[in-house]
């Protein structure tokens, strides 16, 4: 007989969970999903860094082989709570298995707790994923339809921020600001486009790289302090202040847009998932792996496993590295070889 | 009648040192005075001030009515120890004209008198044995209850109580023997030579009967001995401990009701209320850092004695929210911010003369009218509040002078608070300058922090200066704001600054009446919790702050009600961690309750 492996989340970790253990031959995996569709938080995303590639090209590779193979997706279910061989969810029905991988991922910073940035407050203040969704529309404008001429990223926007008890680096918000950077000079050439940053942290291939190009063949200007305030002006335009730390000088700038990096942030239901389930949480509220080395895909509980997003921030190659290891741990579990 | 015997000297030489060390102290530090205190002092003594000042003694430092207010318990404690202490002085006085009529007593015969009367008097008066044995036992039912206390604190209302110096144990433990001492030297004497009312004088026939004469007449002097060194022992500590309180206080209420008050720099004047401070430790419990993060030498008993024996500490002195919870407690009713303040002045100010030059001819306010707007820097980074209070304006017609929408210059408190006092004042003169050039006649602030500075450190005369709270309150009763009412629940934070700062409970608590329903916290007004925001702290670290918010934010939500009003920038930031949708300020409920 098959073992069942309930997979909570149908992102982009939970997929590639699943496509490994159906692999397997021995296995039976099952995706609960609580939208409409599996794709997760990519399916917001327009192109990814370092490459530009569409982010409907890894998202559809990976569905057209989930359908392929004939794994069976519940969408538009939530999990409630699960313990290692069952899944409870809202709708009340329960999915027997003997293992379960939680993929559930993070959730995007809710940028109006930054209260003084003026996000949904004023006009012409977005955030990174405000201006992705703006990329795949194909329309970038101010509120008023025009071109902006001037343009303010900001780096660490509920990351590394203990006033919003927000603590960890969500690491890919960096090179997500110098890939949105250029992609809006792309878009507006004779635009000035500027990233406030506290630290610049490019740590994965091409990024570096990718951080270079952007000041020395685009012009980026990169400006290390964090912005203060913002405030609307007359026009629509954002006032922002700020200090650039390395002239030690105040600064004051009008742009057209400012656009917020947010962060990832743990997702609230892990305090309820680790409650039932008699899981552990790290300070930062992402689940907490067994240890950091020899069982990062691992809980502290036999038959409960992680991947992606849900233990910390991460890009989407290691979530999908984090797929296949986990679902071989599960495999190794289950005695399905 | 002879009125000497060797038992005598320790207390004849304690109580001199005593007076001697009290009268040295309190001329210096009058002495030290500013000139204007002393003509505050000569000018109020033929006043009225004078008469209520002894009023105020008899109730404060004899019947202390305060701690009976706070508890019912320790005031009883207190009193019976000292009111009881007192009267037995007053009443053995009596005693001794009742007996010896306008003979001249020196003062050990007054206080050993039954030592000297003993054999000498033919016949007793029933009412002195049985008054003074009535009042000796209210006064040792008060040492056992102050033992008990020592033991158990929360058995008497208080959940923790002061962690004492080595030197006030000395006087507390020479205290607690005064009237134990007292109790066996005039039994011993009631056994031997009769008299004594039903304490001594029963205790004295069970003694006589068990011990038998031979063994009380060894006892005797010794027991005379014991009691008199008890009492000099106690009079030697009592200037330099904790019990120079019982002195203290009473030039201090004289001095407060001259108007006398701490300021912003230290003076001789502080001594008197810091040495007025008899450390019974009821502002720790109020105090949330003790409370909620454990932190237990830094409030303001212990701030207190640092200060006074001289080791206070820049982590000490800056270890405080000023909330003013405690504050609003002590039975001394002692100025305890603004001590601390002047304590961080003393020890921080240091005025970076560069810094400000920026100050010079800075003016970016915008509009024009007679109601000027200071909306603060805190308020300028929740700008919620700003478009909630540009509505209201508009909303009531009103044609508004902003100060500082695009940005301005501090109020001042803020480094006031962190003795910066001198840096302080030159932000203070330069938003002064400001508003008197652009003729306003009303400001309004959203700000409490910076309402307070504008009401206490300003002079602002011919401007009216209002909260926010008050202004919307005025524009619901003038009819200039229409609103639609009855729409949700409401629970209030009442902000320190605010509230114990500037005394402003109902404003607040009028307006959100007017938009729905209020439902009160466990504690408000007075009483209420701070954020932990404070920018009073600057030694606490961001994760503790949070566990203050998160234990203020747990009681406003267990009032059930929808959403948490606040009327400072600062405390609903503090919230918004723990309660993020749900806190809103105190314009931002009316702006949306605007109906036209």
């Amino acid at each position: 007989m098959k073992k069942r492996v309930a997979i909570i989340g149908g992102g982009v970790a939970g997929m590639q969970t699943a496509l490994r253990l159906k692999r397997t031959g021995g296995i039976e995996p099952v995706i609960i999903e609580r939208e409409e569709e599996l794709g997760g938080k990519v399916r917001n995303w327009h192109v990814l860094f370092p490459t530009f590639t569409p982010a409907g090209e890894v998202l559809g590779a990976l569905r057209s082989e989930v359908a392929a193979a004939g794994i069976e997706v519940l969408t538009g279910e939530e999990a409630e709570e699960f313990t290692d061989r069952s899944v409870k969810l809202r709708s009340e029905r329960t999915i027997e298995c003997d293992a379960v991988a939680l993929c559930s991922g993070f959730t995007l910073f809710d940028a109006t707790l930054k209260e003084e940035y003026g996000y949904g407050i004023y006009d012409n203040v977005y955030t990174s994923a405000d201006l992705e969704r703006m990329f795949s529309e194909g329309r970038v404008a101010m509120a008023d339809g025009s071109a902006p001429r001037r343009i303010a990223f900001l780096h660490c926007v509920g990351s590394r921020d203990e006033k919003v008890c927000q603590r960890h680096c969500s690491k890919v918000c960096c090179i997500t600001g110098v890939k949105q950077a250029i992609e809006m000079k792309r878009l507006f050439p004779t635009a000035d486009v500027f990233n406030f940053y506290m630290d610049i942290r490019m740590f994965g291939p091409g990024y570096e790289e990718l951080y270079r190009e952007a000041q020395q063949r685009y012009n980026i200007h990169f400006v290390r302090g964090r912005i203060s305030e913002a405030s609307p002006m007359m026009d629509g335009r954002v006032q922002i202040k700020s200090e650039d730390t390395l002239t030690g000088r105040p600064l004051r700038m009008s742009v057209d847009m400012l656009v917020l990096l947010i962060g990832m942030r743990a997702n609230d239901e892990n305090g309820r998932f680790a409650d039932k389930a008699g899981l552990t949480l790290a300070q930062s509220g992402f689940m907490q792996s067994r240890d950091l080395f020899l069982g990062n895909t691992e809980s502290p509980r036999p038959g409960i496993f992680y991947a992606g997003a849900v233990t910390a921030p991460k890009s989407i190659g290691e979530t999908l590295n984090e797929g296949f290891t986990a679902a071989d741990r599960i495999a190794e579990y289950l005695g399905v070889k | 009648m002879t009125f000497f015997a060797p038992f005598t000297i320790p207390f004849i030489v304690g109580a001199g040192i005593m007076f001697f060390v009290l009268a040295w102290k309190y001329i210096s530090w009058l002495r030290g005075l500013p000139k204007d205190d002393l003509k505050l002092i000569l000018r109020g003594i033929p006043t009225t001030a004078t008469l209520r000042s002894v009023w105020e003694v008899i109730r404060e430092s004899l019947l202390h009515v305060r701690i009976f207010r706070v508890n019912p318990v320790l005031g009883y404690m207190h009193t019976s120890l000292a009111f009881g202490w007192f009267l037995l002085i007053a009443v053995g006085w009596i005693e001794v004209v009742a007996y010896l009529g306008s003979e001249f007593v020196p003062l050990q015969g007054h206080v050993f008198f039954k030592y000297f009367a003993a054999g000498k008097i033919a016949n007793h008066i029933a009412f002195f044995d049985f008054a003074m044995d009535l009042l000796l036992a209210i006064v040792l039912s008060g040492v056992l209850l102050a033992w008990f206390k020592r033991l158990r604190s929360k058995a008497m209302g208080m959940r923790r109580t002061t962690k004492h110096t080595t030197g006030d144990r000395i006087a507390l433990s020479f205290l607690w023997f005064v009237f134990p001492l007292r109790l066996a030297a005039e039994s011993i004497t009631a056994a031997i030579y009769g008299g004594g009312g039903f304490l001594t004088g029963s205790i004295g026939k069970a003694l006589h009967n068990t011990l038998g004469t031979a063994v009380l007449e060894n006892l005797y002097e010794p027991s005379w001995w014991l009691y008199s060194c008890a009492l000099g022992g106690f009079f030697i500590a009592l200037p330099f401990s904790r019990y120079m309180h019982i002195f203290t206080e009473i030039p201090l209420i004289f001095l407060r009701n001259y108007k006398l008050r701490p300021t912003h720099k230290e003076s001789t004047y502080d001594n008197f209320e810091v040495q007025a401070c008899s450390r019974c430790g009821i502002c720790i419990d109020p105090c949330q850092l003790q409370s909620e993060l454990g932190i237990n030498n830094v409030q303001s008993v212990y701030f207190l004695r640092d200060r006074r024996y001289n080791m206070l500490s820049l982590s000490v002195a800056n270890d405080c929210l000023m909330c003013g919870r405690c504050e609003a407690k002590c039975p001394v009713g002692i100025n305890l911010n603004t001590l601390r303040l002047n304590s961080r002045d003393a020890m921080r100010n240091i005025p970076d003369e560069r810094r400000y030059g920026y100050l010079r001819g800075l003016d970016r306010s915008e509009g024009s009218g007679r109601v000027g707007y200071f909306a603060g820097c805190m308020t300028l980074l929740t700008p919620k509040t700003l478009n909630a209070m540009e509505r209201i304006f508009e909303s009531a017609g009103e044609e508004v002078w902003w100060a500082d929408r695009n940005g301005g210059v501090c109020c001042g408190r803020p480094l006031k608070l962190s003795g910066e006092t001198d840096s302080a004042h030159k932000m203070m003169a330069y938003n002064t300058e400001l508003f008197r050039k652009h003729g306003i006649t009303t400001l309004v602030t959203s700000c409490p922090i910076c309402l307070r500075v504008f009401r206490e450190d300003y002079d602002l005369d011919g401007i009216e200066v209002l909260h926010h709270s008050e202004y919307i309150a005025r524009l619901i009763n003038e009819g200039r704001l229409r609103l639609s009412g009855g729409k949700g629940t409401f629970t209030y934070h009442d902000p320190c600054e605010l509230g114990r700062g500037c005394g402003i409970y109902d404003a607040p608590r009028e307006v959100i009446e007017a938009v729905g329903t209020l439902m009160e916290a466990e504690h408000n007004r007075r009483d209420s919790l701070c954020c932990g925001s404070s920018l009073a702290n600057t030694v606490i670290n961001d994760s503790q702050q949070l566990k203050i918010a998160a234990s203020l934010t747990a009681e406003l939500d267990a009032t059930g009600a929808e959403t948490i009003v606040t009327s400072c920038p600062l405390c609903k930031r503090a919230i918004a961690r723990c309660a993020a949708d749900r806190v809103r300020d105190l314009s931002e409920i009316v702006a949306d309750a605007i109906t036209k």
